[in-house]
């Protein structure tokens, strides 16, 4: 927000007024212009099942808003915050892992089925001059492999129009944190990078493992993340906070709501 | 015997001697395991056993980022061991636990650092302590390493523990 932008105007003259009108078009119009494009988040997270004390999938989301509607900045960095008790690590997702090289050039369908963790889809968008484009891309997530035993989740997101690409992100899952590097993502060539707009991923879910059990391959469904047996006051809270290239912020929270008893 | 009981004459000097030998002694076999009794707690420490026990165990619930095992455990002293586990994400995990066996129950805590935590079986390697316990253990004490295994697929575990037990 522009410096003093709402504070009350005094009473001045016909002069001054007129002064007043100049500065304050030339604070809308002039240097200050960029404080206009400062983006607002919102976050959104769901359980299904809603069920304390049991396997459940987790579905976070996002969305990145420019107050004037334009093309937000390209995200840098997304860091979200889960309730330090759910059971993201001890999840039985991820029993095998996939290279982000391989991931980047072939997709998930190239991955062991077993490292398959989630999925969603994503919303990017692009300006070329005053043309805004839209792309719709899927996001796979997959378990990465960990050189230092932190568990790493690649979220690969794949679009194919009006820009065939697939880029991969690194997600480091720590204590209570998801911490999403994203790489920047030309949308032409010498055309500006593309913004996300916004994201909804699944951790957990209809995903099928397979093991080996007494010579035969078994199909079984993995579980999902643990949701802790007590609901805290005011339900699961979530934040996150949002670094956009131009060196700009944004943060967002929200809560799950505690689930019935039965 | 020349000066009777008393501590004075040269028998009872012997005695002082044995006393104090046998008092360097005890200091210096728990200071061997690892053990630093505080003032009476060396009388109550009536003896010190090697430990290594192995259990194999499964789940039973889970809270969360928390898992609840239990299971058989053979070794130096056998019982139905009660593991609950604590891994949040970083590579650190935690246990505390419970032994019930015949004499008495055993309790400690471990931690440990899990290696490859994206594979169906990852391992964890860390230090362990005993910390109380109950009937013949009631005043356990001791320390020593945890070895284990987390089965991702059942939530299964199998765990060694090597140490020296006081009580």
């Amino acid at each position: 927000m522009r410096p003093g932008a709402e504070q009350p105007a005094p009473r001045r003259g016909p002069g001054r007024r007129a002064l007043a009108v100049v500065t304050v078009c030339a604070l809308a119009l002039g240097p200050a212009a960029p404080a206009w494009a400062e983006q607002t988040a919102t976050l959104t997270a769901s359980f299904q099942p809603e069920r304390l004390g049991a396997p459940t999938a987790v579905t976070f989301g996002f969305a990145i808003a420019s107050p004037d509607g334009a093309v937000p900045p390209p995200l840098d960095a997304v860091d979200i915050r889960y309730p330090a008790g759910l059971g993201l690590a001890t999840t039985g997702l991820g029993v095998a892992s996939c290279e982000a090289a391989r991931l980047e050039r072939s997709g998930a369908g190239a991955c062991p089925a077993d490292s398959r963790m989630g999925s969603g889809d994503a919303l990017l968008r692009f300006a070329i001059g005053p043309q805004v484009f839209e792309e719709h891309a899927s996001l796979a997530l997959v378990a990465g492999p960990s050189p230092d035993g932190y568990l790493h989740v690649l979220i690969a997101a794949t679009g194919t129009r009006p820009v065939a690409a697939r880029v991969v992100m690194s997600t480091l899952l720590g204590e209570g944190a998801l911490q999403i590097a994203v790489p920047a993502v030309p949308s032409l060539p010498e055309g500006p990078d593309v913004a996300i707009v916004s994201v909804r991923a699944t951790l957990g879910g209809a995903l099928t493992y397979y093991e080996r059990t007494h010579g035969h391959t078994v199909a079984y469904r993995p579980r999902g993340v643990g949701l802790p047996a007590r609901c805290p006051h005011g339900g699961f809270p979530f934040s996150a906070s949002f670094t956009f290239a131009d060196g700009s912020h944004a943060s967002a929270r929200t809560s799950v709501r505690c689930p019935r008893r039965r | 015997m020349p000066g009777g009981g008393k501590l004075s004459g040269p028998g009872g000097d012997e005695r002082a001697g044995a006393l104090a030998r046998r008092a360097l002694g005890c200091a210096l076999l728990a200071g061997l395991f690892g053990i630093a009794p505080a003032g009476g707690e060396l009388a109550q420490a009536s003896a010190t056993l090697n430990v290594y026990d192995e259990g194999h165990l499964h789940y039973v619930r889970s809270s969360g980022n928390q898992l609840i095992d239990e299971g058989h455990a053979s070794g130096t002293v056998p019982g139905t061991v009660v593991v609950r586990f604590t891994y949040n994400g970083s590579p650190t995990v935690y246990a505390d636990f419970t032994i019930y066996a015949r004499a008495g129950t055993i309790s400690g805590h471990a931690n440990g650092r899990l290696s490859n935590p994206t594979s169906a079986s990852p391992s964890s390697r860390g230090a362990l302590t005993l910390s109380g316990g109950g009937g013949h253990y009631a005043h356990a004490h001791g320390s020593g390493e945890l070895f284990g295994v987390f089965y991702r697929r059942s939530y299964a575990m199998t765990v060694q523990t090597r140490g020296a037990l006081a009580y």
